[in-house]
């Protein structure tokens, strides 16, 4: 870590960064334990500038929705432990969306298998969405979940190792988003990683891309070659 | 109850009290739970609502509280005050929101930013913690544009763009500015 980068923490605590400089702070911080550190540290020294904000009164009681979200919460843990039965449901649909998808989408073109689905979005309960990355319809390779409220995802590989010396990076890709965004290596399971730095509709819209890269992942935030494993979102229901 | 005399309740109900609920929390304890929102949400929502406006402030509180409750066993009392440690979440939680990446050019756009909002005071704080007086102790060390600079960014989550045009100075100025007296401040609490 270099000195800029422990003022670009500094920044980053207090918020001042760009949009852009600061979602990639946010993807380098899960991959460079000392930049997180130095990120906490900056929360630590700021942090007593808080108790000097006068209270205002909420004007509505949140308790009531915050309960249920932390109980909906539970519901949602209990619903991902089955994840198995759940990839076979998915890799069904998947062979079913699957002629309509690549004829859909220029993606396709690009990527091993652009696998597209949008099922109609039920109108209420949990905003959860599933990707299954993969090379192609039989070989699944990793599971991403996203909870939009929460604005937070999490990753498992379902069988994909990581090759000896590499490490696995996930990145989203969207055109409104520019060059594709790195969210982190994904060398094992992840869990409540933040995508708030990104805007809902791209978070769904996106595709997301996996790609070798060396140890600790991409040296300069770029992917280094083309991705290995693709998937797009689709909602699971509540 | 007037808000300062909540507020004063509060702070003194404070610390140990606070961390106390957090390590219940931690175990699954919804009624300490409850009891942490009780005695928080106008502290944590006094955070949220000088950064966001009214829909986008009840949400990134919502959230914050919803984070809280998932992440209560990170909290070290060792490193901070447990209220520090919520308001850093709650902030981060409505940085977040007023820094996204968006697609199209809303990001050209300029923040509204009212002037005659002025950012809150810490020097005119009349009860301080060990860690915010050692704080105020070094903002004094700053200039007071600087220091004016510094608080706006922090109580009302100014962009570098809207602190520019308030102080009419170029955007790289005003980076060059906060990363000074970021550093100055380091320098000062000597960590």
């Amino acid at each position: 870590m270099t000195p800029d980068d422990d003022l670009a923490a500094a920044e980053y605590a207090l918020g001042t960064l760009a949009p852009d400089e600061r979602a990639a702070i946010a993807a380098r911080r899960l991959r460079e334990p000392d930049l997180d550190a130095a990120i906490r540290a900056w929360e630590e020294r700021l942090a007593p500038l808080a108790e000097a904000a006068p209270p205002i009164e909420p004007w509505q009681d949140h308790w009531p929705a915050i309960q249920a979200r932390i109980h909906g919460g539970a519901g949602a843990a209990a619903e991902t432990t089955a994840s198995g039965a759940l990839i076979e449901v998915l890799m069904r649909r998947a062979a079913r969306w699957r002629a309509a998808a690549i004829a859909a989408c220029c993606v396709a073109a690009l990527l091993a298998v652009g696998l597209v689905v949008r099922e109609t979005q039920r109108a209420a309960g949990p905003r959860e969405y599933v990707a299954i990355l993969q090379k192609d319809a039989a070989s699944p390779a990793f599971e991403v979940t996203v909870d939009l409220d929460r604005q937070e995802f999490s990753v498992r590989p379902v069988a994909a190792r990581t090759p000896p010396g590499k490490s696995y990076e996930l990145w989203i890709i969207d055109p409104r988003l520019g060059p594709p965004r790195s969210l982190g290596v994904v060398d094992e399971a992840r869990r409540g990683l933040s995508l708030a730095a990104y805007d809902r509709a791209v978070v769904e819209d996106a595709t997301y891309a996996v790609t070798l890269e060396p140890p600790g992942g991409s040296p300069d935030g770029k992917p280094s070659g083309a991705p290995v494993f693709v998937g797009k979102l689709i909602p699971v229901g509540p | 109850m007037t808000s300062g005399a909540r507020a004063r309740g509060d702070s003194a109900a404070g610390e140990s009290d606070l961390s106390g609920l957090i390590a219940r929390v931690a175990a699954g304890d919804e009624a300490a739970f409850a009891d942490l929102y009780r005695l928080t949400s106008a502290r944590l929502n006094g955070v949220v609502a000088r950064i966001l406006p009214g829909d986008a402030a009840a949400e990134a509180l919502q959230d914050a509280y919803v984070r809280i409750w998932r992440r209560a066993a990170d909290f070290d009392p060792a490193k901070g005050s447990a209220l520090g440690w919520m308001a850093t979440i709650a902030r981060n939680r409505a940085l977040d929101e007023v820094r996204r990446v968006r697609p199209l050019s809303l990001d050209d756009m300029p923040e509204g930013f009212e002037p005659e909002v002025e950012a809150v005071d810490p020097l005119a704080s009349r009860e301080t913690s060990e860690g915010l007086a050692a704080l105020i102790d070094c903002l004094k060390a700053l200039d007071d544009e600087k220091r004016a600079i510094l608080m706006l960014a922090y109580y009302r989550g100014a962009s570098r763009e809207a602190l520019a045009k308030r102080f009419g100075k170029p955007v790289p100025t005003i980076k060059t500015w906060l990363r000074r007296s970021l550093a100055e401040l380091r320098t000062c609490l000597g960590s």
